[in-house]
């Protein structure tokens, strides 16, 4: 075995072949027209275009699908590859759902920390007023990269949770569409490295938001924000389907949808969101890409071709924000959907309770889902959109608490009177209710019209966001990581060190975000490399220090997570099928899961979350099945 | 007999017993794609009536109104033979679904050269503010699914040649067809927007 | 012609006659909203005859 029979390395060779025939090309057909030859940004938005499907060809995500063209049958592969030992599958196109879904954590793992260095770099440059060691591009640029790779981490995070969780839970044998899901997963790999590649190109300074018309003047950086961007919301539109198909079509017998866990609920809405919305995030960065390329003045006021007399009106920056927030606002209920659910997923699991009105919530996660389409001109008070269009916006966005309020309710329903239990997965599902209180909390405040002016563009936005995404998709998703560790490594791991981890992370956490939400009230104003010390009357300073600890601390948090999952997956002891006492289908079934998840078909004979009562709520195989 | 032998087998069987099962996960799939792009189109749609206006009433470009309303035709005709042919394969007539298929991918690509050669060779270029820019974004990103399109019906059709496909089993046809009708069905909310909706102005 | 062509062809002259409808609305009253309306006509057509999208929900038609 050689380092290039690696799935993985193949394609990145694959990517950097392709891009250097794209910028070829370019050179070539300007040669042909006539223009001179190169020219920097054409060249790298199709070098980095074809890059993608480089990747894709390299790694073989595409090789069936080109057979598929000349007819020939491509059956399933099963197992590990041939030949190669077992740890190759998962560097490699994989079909099996489970491998994938391990394949999305990890790489969301890999770029949750790619992220946080990022931040901890420009919150070490924020410790003290002026400029010491981070340039002002490369703190603009590190901002804007520790966004987007943050939300490309959740978005992969959120697709590993799904893609391992939902077919074991309704008792399917696979994702409906095998092939579809591997491409899923491996167009991230293409899309998130674009986007790292962005600062050996002059970065990007306009965050991760990335507004024209700054954006559609700023360094090449940009152009391979914006691809990267686009295959990333690919492999999210791609996972959306398939993920719906298999929730409708491939449930197992007796599994109506009502009698789904709960978490499949959360992964549908979510699946909605991502499957109509993401097509404008793609879509109004596709338009700032071709306005920068062809000068096609979607955004720019001021473009006007020779002899071509200014439309009035022209092109419209809040055009793009219309459509960018169109997509960004409900992406944020992509991030907590998932989240949420699987803190009603535990909740009963250590509760040893039926879960508080199970029909409401999943009701409500389909209503967050609709209403977060009505709600996304809150981004844009203070833009300059017609002031009247403030008042219904406002009006709708304050709804949103209404289903949010559903969980919350059903989640204290479900603690009380509970015999709790407290390993390290149920302390951070609580941790998560926390934080996701002080986010809730803050979010009609920036809603209201009248405060939101002043509180826009500060840090207490930054609070608000850091703890609804924390509280909604960070603690939910590491109590995940803990929890379904043992069923996916067959070991279980060490909960001191997971307990450590937890009081380590959730107070530095407290206070990372009411200190963000503190500099934002003393006038500390978002994406700026630079203060004014006196703000807060003199104490600004001190409390960006005390951010910054705290930052670190979480980081060391994160840190002891992943070695102690490195650690025990050699030496933690045996978990045994079912350590949670839990009724869902996954914990029925040996751990590690075996290749073809279920022996037999599985039936479900009662209620999810019966617990405390008699009677299982599936079945594996029996009499009468075919 | 071997185990892998015997899981081959257990394969075989379980995936002709479904191929029915399978082609509805596939259509449902493709549906949701349309879901997922109309969103795109509908992006597009936005756009243009956001920006093609002045003083609050609505305008557009002043367009080859022939042009406009010849390519229009000849895609719904297209469509019309799209649909042809799959109603060819499930009725086993062969030859009518070949035929078909070849004259839905020439009639396609007269609609392509209508585009691109004869409106994009006329006046207005894409950086010619927001006329051109909505007007090459919107007729760029539909003519790009209608080139997709086209291989995809040339793919059938050798298939189809080798063949493939039968009255009972034609997923890959149906596919195919439905995709070039979706793209003909965005075309139909594109031509007025582009061509005949709001006040002309000289562009 | 065999019977089963004979749907599609009344389709396609349905799809005609209206999209001659648009071009004289645009001509001669020309009204947004009248032409959206015939639009979505037009989009009906082809979703139910041309798309088969009862196929989505009907149990028949797994071919
Ligand atoms: C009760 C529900 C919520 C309300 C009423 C709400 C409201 C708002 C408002 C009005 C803003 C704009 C602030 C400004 O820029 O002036 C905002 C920003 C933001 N919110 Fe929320 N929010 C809620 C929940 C959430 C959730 C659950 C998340 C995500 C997980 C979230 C993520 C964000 C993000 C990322 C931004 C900042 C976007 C940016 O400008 O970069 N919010 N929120
Ligand atoms: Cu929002």
């Amino acid at each position: 075995m050689t380092l290039f029979s690696l799935g993985l390395v193949r394609g990145i060779i694959g990517q950097v072949i392709a891009f250097l025939a794209g910028m070829a090309l370019v050179v070539v057909i300007r040669a042909l027209m006539g223009l001179p030859a190169w020219a920097a940004e054409p060249a790298w938005v199709v070098g980095g275009l074809v890059s993608i499907v480089g990747f894709l060809v390299g790694v073989g995500a595409l090789s069936d699908w080109l057979k598929w063209i000349r007819g020939e049958e491509t059956p399933l592969r099963h197992g590990p590859p041939e030949g190669k030992p077992a740890w190759v599958r998962y560097f490699e196109v994989d079909y099996n759902h489970k491998v994938i879904g391990v394949q999305y954590t990890v790489w969301g793992l890999f770029l949750l920390m790619t992220g946080g260095f990022f931040a901890l770099a420009f919150r070490t440059e924020l410790v003290q007023a002026g400029i010491q060691f981070l340039g002002y591009d490369l703190f603009n640029s590190f901002i804007g990269l520790h966004g987007i790779v943050m939300i490309a981490a959740i978005l992969l995070g959120v697709g590993g949770m799904a893609n391992y969780l939902v077919p074991l839970m309704i008792g399917a044998e696979d994702m409906a569409f095998p092939r579809l899901n591997a491409l899923g997963f491996w167009i991230n790999v293409p899309g998130t490295l674009l986007i790292l590649l962005s600062l050996v190109v002059g970065g990007w300074d306009a965050g991760w938001t990335g507004y024209p018309p700054l954006s559609a003047r700023g360094p090449i950086g940009y152009q391979l924000f914006f691809l990267g961007v686009y295959a990333v919301g690919l492999s999210s539109i791609v996972g959306s389907i398939n993920l719906i198909v298999t929730t409708l079509r491939m449930r197992s017998k007796g599994m109506s949808l009502f009698r789904m866990p709960i978490f499949v609920w959360a992964v549908f809405a979510t699946s909605l969101i991502q499957l109509t919305a993401t097509q404008l995030i793609g879509l109004s960065f596709l338009m700032v890409l071709v306005e920068r390329v062809l000068g096609m003045g979607f955004f720019d006021p001021g473009v006007a071709g020779p002899g071509q007399q200014l439309m009035e009106g022209g092109g419209d920056p809040l055009l793009f924000q219309h459509l960018f927030w169109f997509y960004s606002h409900p992406a944020v209920y992509i991030f907590i959907l998932p989240g949420l659910g699987i803190i009603s997923e535990l909740l009963p699991v250590f509760a040893r309770k039926p879960l508080f009105g199970y029909k409401w919530i999943a009701m409500s996660s389909l209503a967050i889902a609709l209403v977060g389409f009505l709600v996304w001109a809150h981004h844009m008070f203070v833009s300059g959109m017609n002031p009247d269009l403030r008042i219904p916006f406002m009006f709708s966005t304050l709804l949103v608490a209404v289903p949010t309020g559903v969980k919350f309710f059903s989640w204290v329903g479900t603690l009380w009177g509970g015999k709790l239990h407290f390993p390290t997965p149920m302390l951070f599902v609580l941790g998560a209710i926390s934080v996701f209180l002080i986010g809730g909390l803050t979010g009609p405040m920036l809603a209201t019209v009248t405060t939101d002016i002043p509180l826009h563009d500060t840090y207490f936005v930054v609070g608000h966001f850091h703890a609804t995404m924390f509280g909604g998709f960070v603690f939910p998703f590491f109590a995940a990581l803990y929890y379904w560790y043992p069923k996916v490594t067959g070991r279980m791991y060490n909960e001191t060190l997971g307990k450590i981890h937890f009081w380590i992370m959730t107070p530095a956490f407290w206070v990372q975000t009411l200190g963000q939400m503190t500099t934002g009230m003393m006038g500390m104003r978002r994406r700026i490399a630079d203060y004014d010390p006196t703000l807060g009357a003199g104490n600004i300073e001190a409390v960006h220090l005390v951010i910054t600890l705290a930052g670190f601390a979480i980081a060391l948090g994160v840190v002891l997570m992943v070695y102690n999952f490195i650690q025990s997956a050699e030496v933690g002891a045996r978990a045994g099928v079912n350590p949670w006492r839990s009724r869902s289908p996954e914990w029925q079934i040996p751990s590690p899961v075996p290749e073809h998840s279920f022996p037999s078909p599985l039936r479900v004979v009662g209620e999810p979350y019966d617990y405390g009562r008699p009677g299982a709520y599936v079945a594996l195989g029996a009499a009468g099945d075919d | 007999m071997s185990a892998v032998a015997a899981h081959a087998d257990v394969e075989a069987h379980v995936a002709e017993a479904d191929y029915q099962e399978r082609t509805r996960r596939n259509r449902l799939g493709l549906w949701l794609f349309f879901v997922s792009e109309l969103f795109m189109f509908g992006g597009l749609l936005v756009a243009r009536f956001y920006l093609w206006r002045e003083n609050g009433e609505i305008v557009r470009p002043e367009l080859d109104q022939n042009l406009g309303l010849i390519i229009t035709s000849i895609l719904l005709l297209s469509s019309y033979f799209m649909n042809r042919a799959e109603v060819a394969i499930a009725h086993n007539d062969r030859t009518n679904f070949l035929v078909s298929l070849l004259i839905t991918a020439a009639l396609g690509t007269v609609f392509l050269v209508g585009v691109v050669v004869f409106e994009w060779g006329a006046h207005l270029r894409p950086w010619d503010g927001v006329f051109g820019a909505v007007l090459f974004g919107m007729t760029g990103m539909h003519a790009l699914h209608v080139l997709s399109g086209i291989i995809l019906i040339l793919n059938v059709w050798w298939l189809g040649t080798k063949g493939h496909f039968s009255a009972e089993e034609h997923w890959g046809v149906e596919a195919c067809a439905i995709y070039w009708h979706y793209v003909d069905l965005i075309w139909i909310f594109f031509y007025p927007a582009l061509y005949l909706i709001g006040r002309a102005v000289p562009a | 012609m065999r019977g089963h062509y004979r749907t599609g062809i009344l389709v396609l002259i349905a799809l005609a006659v209206l999209t001659g409808i648009e071009y004289v609305i645009a001509v001669s009253f020309p009204s947004t909203a009248l032409l959206f309306l015939v639009a979505i006509m037009k989009a009906a057509l082809v979703l139910y005859y041309f798309m088969h999208v009862t196929s989505l929900w009907s149990e028949e038609g797994g071919h």
